[in-house]
C-alpha cells in the first residue's frame, strides 16, 4: 500500500422497502451531506465523487447516477459490480488517492429496487439467456443450490440456517438505520414459507432502498479528527457459470476462492496472519444465512473440519469475533449499496460511533463485498491505528 | 470545514511518481456477425490488445472494463464478460462510463502501485437490442422521455443551436462529412459492413449521424516503459438537464481537456493529433469549437484538417461506450507509427471521449511518444 488512507467520514438514510416519499437525488443528498459533514469537508474539497448502481433494471432508469449522484464540476465515476458495487466504488476511490490525483473521494451508493415490480425477474436476467434463464434462476435459487451444497458436503442442517438468521434478526434490532427491524425466532425461519428449499422466507434478505457515502481522504486531511484506517484490501473475479467452479484444481465452489483471495491479499497488507485473533468484528456481505457460512472457511476463519462447530459458536456469540453487528445484509440489503454498508458499519464500530449497536474494543474489523453468483469478491481490513 | 485544497492534485497524473505506458490495443469492429457471440467479439478483441503487446495473460494482473448492463442486454452482464475480458482469478472492475474514462482509471491503478499490467476494454453491440430506446431510458421519464429524448436529439438540439448563430454552413457540413467519409475508407479497423439506416433527427442530415457498428477496443497499458505513454488525464461533469447545459460551450470537455493538459504541462499548441469523440458530424465539428481549435462558427471546416479525427471518427463505426477507448487507440496506432519521428510527425496527441446522457460527463487523455 501507499501513503495511508481514511475513511473519515460516513453517511446513510435509513433502510425500508420503499422510499415512496423521496426521489433518488434526495436520498443521494442526505447521505452524502451527513457524511461530508462527519468529515468535516465541503462538496467544493472533494477531489472526485464515485458513483455506485449496481443493475439499471432494479430502478427502472438507465443512468439513474447521473441524475442523482454526479455533480457539475466535479469529476466523476460509476462502478457497477452487482452487489461487490458498494465496496469496488470505495476501493476506486482508495486508486484514485494513491494515484496522486486527489486527496479526498465522496464515494456514494444508492439502491431504488423498491421500484423493481419483481426484482427476482431482473435478476433471472443475469443467468444465461439459453441455458439458465428458462429454468427460471434467480439469486435465490442460486442460494438455494448452494445451501444444499453446504449440507451434504459439511452436515449442516435447515436448523442452522434458521438459527443464523435468528441471531442476525435480533442483534439487527439495535440499528437504527434500519427503519422496520424484522425480529423473529428460528422456530418462526422454519414456519416460514419455502422460496427454494432449503431457503425459508425468513432466512432472505428483504428488498430495501436507500444510499450510503463514505468519504475517503489522504492521511494529510485527517488532522485531529478520528477516522477509520484502511490497512488492507483485495479484490478478485471469478468465472461465471457454478457448475464450472467445482473440478478445478484452484477450488470448488463452495471454497469461494476469489473471497479466499481477496481476504489474503488484504490480510497480508495488513500483516494478519491469524484472523480470527485479529479481527474483532466482522461483516459480511452474505443476504442469506447459508452464504454467510459458506464466507466463514474462506476468510480463514475456520477450517472445513471446524465448520459445523464454528458455525454454531458464531450462532451463540462464542467464536471469539463479533460477526454482524448490524444485524448484516439479512437484515437490510440494498443491492448496490450494500457492501458499502458492510465498510460504514465497521468505520462506525471502530469510531466508536455504531449508537446503540457499538460493540467495546473493536479496533481492527474485516468486510467483505460479494457481487455476482459469487464472482466478484473485495475484502477490506479497517483499523483505528494508523498504518 | 476544509474547502478547495490542493484542487492541484488531481490533476497531476503523476502525483504518485509512477507512470502508465502504452503496450498494446486493438480495435475490433463488425456488424450482427452470427458466428460469434458477445463473449467471442470480447474475447477475440482482447486478444488482439495481448497479441500486438507481445504480453502474455500470466503478466496481467488487473482488469479495467466500460461496459453497460442495459447495452449489453443482460442484468449485471459483466458476470458472462469479464471472463471474456481476461478477467478470471484478476481483480476486475466495471465501470459504467466510456472507455476512456475506463483508461483513466487504468492508468491509475498503475500510476498508485496496484497494478504492473491492466488491460483496459470496453465495447457496445450495436447490432443486437435497440440503441435509441437504452439511451431513452437514460432521460428523466417524465419530462424529457415523453418527447423522444435521446442522445442522437441531444446531438441536434446542439447543431440547431449552433446553427442559430452560425447559420446551415451546407457546404461545410457536406465537406466535412464527404471527408470523414474518405477517412474512414482508409482506416483499417473501420466498418466495412452496411449497418442499415441511421437515427437522425433534424436539423442532422443524412450522413452526420453515426455508423452504428459492434465495437471491442483493447489497450495493454503497464508500469513498464512503452512506446507511448499516458501524460496527462482529464475530467469534467456537466449538468444533468439538458435544458440547464450550455450545449455549445460543453463545460465538462473543455474542464476535462483543460485539466489533461495541466497534467501533462502542455497547451493545445503542443499537440499535433486530435481525435475527438463525437456521436454525430456535428457534436465532432462542435467540439472542437469548444476546446478553442478554431474559431466559433469554424468547427466543420476545422474538422477536416489532417491532424483532426485521421480516423474518420464516428463514420468510421459507432457504439457507446466504447468509443473514448477507440479514440485513444486511434491516437496510440499514429503516435507509434511514428516512433521515430521526422520532421512534421506528431509526437503527442489529444484523445477525448464522453459519457452517457447526452456527454454529461467528458474524459481527456494526452499522449506522449517515447
Amino acid at each position: 500500500m501507499t501513503d495511508p488512507v481514511a475513511i473519515l467520514g460516513v453517511g446513510q438514510t435509513r433502510y425500508r422497502r420503499r422510499h415512496s416519499d423521496k426521489n433518488t437525488a434526495e436520498l443521494v443528498r442526505e447521505a452524502a451531506a451527513a457524511a461530508l459533514a462527519d468529515a468535516g469537508i465541503g462538496l467544493d474539497g472533494i477531489d472526485l465523487i464515485v458513483g455506485g448502481v449496481a443493475p439499471d433494471a432494479l430502478a427502472g432508469l438507465a443512468n439513474i447516477d447521473l441524475m442523482s449522484i454526479a455533480r457539475p464540476g466535479i469529476p466523476y465515476m460509476r462502478i457497477n459490480t452487482g452487489g461487490a458495487t458498494g465496496s469496488s466504488a470505495l476501493l476506486a476511490g482508495m486508486t484514485w488517492i494513491a494515484a496522486g490525483r486527489g486527496k479526498a473521494v465522496l464515494v456514494v451508493a444508492v439502491e431504488r429496487m423498491g421500484h423493481a415490480t419483481t426484482a427476482q425477474n431482473i435478476f433471472n436476467s443475469i443467468f444465461d439467456p439459453i441455458y439458465e434463464k428458462d429454468i427460471s434462476m434467480s439469486t435465490i435459487s442460486m442460494v438455494a443450490l448452494r445451501a444444499t451444497l453446504m449440507m451434504q458436503k459439511y452436515g449442516f442442517t435447515s436448523d442452522h440456517w434458521a438459527q443464523l438468521a435468528a441471531r442476525n434478526a435480533a442483534v439487527s434490532a439495535l440499528n437504527d438505520t434500519i427503519e422496520r427491524p424484522r425480529v423473529f425466532t428460528a422456530d418462526q425461519v422454519r414456519g416460514s414459507a419455502i422460496l427454494a428449499w432449503p431457503i425459508h422466507a425468513l432466512e432472505a434478505c428483504p428488498t430495501t432502498e436507500g444510499a450510503c457515502a463514505v468519504v475517503l481522504t489522504h492521511a494529510a486531511l485527517v488532522g485531529d479528527r478520528t477516522p477509520a484506517w484502511i490497512h488492507g484490501t483485495g479484490a478478485f473475479s471469478d468465472t461465471y457459470a457454478m457448475g464450472d467452479r467445482f473440478h478445478r484444481p484452484e477450488g470448488a465452489l463452495d471454497n469461494l476462492i476469489t473471497l479466499e483471495r481477496a481476504a489474503r491479499k488484504a490480510y497480508g497488507q495488513a500483516g494478519i496472519t491469524d484472523p480470527l485473533a485479529a479481527l474483532d468484528m466482522v461483516e459480511i456481505q452474505a443476504p442469506f444465512a447459508s452464504s454467510e457460512v459458506m464466507a466463514y472457511m474462506a476468510l480463514g476463519l475456520c477450517t472445513p473440519e471446524d465448520n459445523v462447530a464454528f458455525t454454531e459458536r458464531a450462532i451463540a456469540g462464542t467464536a471469539g469475533v463479533a460477526f454482524q453487528p448490524s444485524g448484516g445484509p439479512q437484515a437490510c440489503n440494498p443491492v448496490s449499496a450494500t457492501a458499502l454498508i458492510r465498510i460504514t458499519e465497521a468505520a462506525l464500530q471502530i469510531r466508536g460511533r455504531a449508537g446503540a449497536r457499538q460493540i467495546d474494543g473493536i479496533r481492527r474489523t474485516l468486510s467483505t463485498g460479494q457481487g455476482g453468483a459469487t464472482q466478484f469478491s473485495t475484502a477490506v481490513i479497517l483499523g483505528a491505528e494508523k498504518p | 470545514m476544509l474547502r478547495n485544497r490542493d484542487r492541484e492534485g488531481e490533476r497531476s497524473v503523476a502525483g504518485s511518481g509512477r507512470q502508465a505506458h502504452i503496450h498494446g490495443a486493438a480495435i475490433t469492429t463488425s456488424w450482427r456477425d452470427a458466428s460469434r457471440s458477445l463473449t467471442d467479439l470480447i474475447f477475440d478483441g482482447v486478444s488482439a490488445a495481448l497479441a500486438d503487446a507481445g504480453t502474455p495473460i500470466a503478466a496481467v494482473d488487473s482488469v479495467v472494463l466500460a461496459a453497460h448492463d442495459l447495452i449489453d442486454g443482460r442484468s449485471l452482464s459483466s458476470m458472462v464478460t469479464a471472463p471474456a475480458a481476461g478477467a478470471y482469478l484478476r481483480d476486475e472492475i466495471r465501470l459504467s462510463e466510456d472507455g476512456l474514462a475506463a483508461a483513466s482509471f487504468g492508468a491509475a491503478r498503475i500510476e498508485a502501485g496496484e497494478s504492473a499490467v491492466t488491460i483496459v476494454a470496453a465495447w457496445g453491440r450495436a447490432s443486437e437490442g435497440d440503441p435509441a430506446a437504452v439511451s431513452r431510458a437514460g432521460f428523466d421519464p417524465f419530462l424529457q422521455q415523453p418527447f423522444g429524448l435521446s442522445d442522437t436529439e441531444v446531438s441536434a438540439f446542439r447543431l440547431s443551436r449552433w446553427m442559430a448563430r452560425h447559420g446551415d454552413a451546407a457546404e461545410a457540413r457536406a465537406e466535412a462529412a464527404r471527408s470523414r467519409r474518405a477517412r474512414a475508407a482508409a482506416n483499417p479497423a473501420a466498418l466495412r459492413a452496411d449497418s442499415g439506416a441511421r437515427h437522425e433527427s433534424f436539423p442532422l442530415r443524412p450522413g452526420e449521424g453515426p455508423r452504428r457498428a459492434d465495437v471491442v477496443a483493447a489497450m495493454v497499458i503497464g508500469a513498464a516503459p512503452g512506446a507511448v505513454r499516458i501524460a496527462g488525464v482529464g475530467h469534467g461533469t456537466d449538468a444533468t438537464a439538458v435544458g440547464d447545459r450550455d450545449l455549445l460551450a460543453m463545460p465538462a470537455l473543455r474542464t476535462a481537456t483543460g485539466a489533461a493538459l495541466a497534467a501533462a504541462g502542455l497547451t493545445l499548441g503542443d499537440i499535433g493529433l486530435y481525435e475527438i469523440d463525437g456521436m454525430t458530424l456535428a457534436d465532432e465539428a462542435l467540439a472542437l469549437e469548444s476546446l478553442g481549435l478554431c474559431p466559433p462558427g469554424g468547427g466543420f471546416r476545422a474538422l477536416t484538417a489532417d491532424h483532426v479525427n485521421p480516423s474518420g471518427g464516428s463514420e468510421a463505426g459507432w457504439c457507446y461506450p466504447a468509443m473514448g477507448l477507440v479514440r485513444l487507440i486511434d491516437c496510440y496506432t499514429r503516435l507509434r507509427a511514428a516512433a521515430a519521428p521526422t520532421a512534421g510527425t506528431p509526437r503527442r496527441a489529444l484523445a477525448t471521449g464522453l459519457g452517457a446522457g447526452g456527454a454529461q460527463t467528458a474524459t481527456a487523455m494526452i499522449l506522449e511518444a517515447a
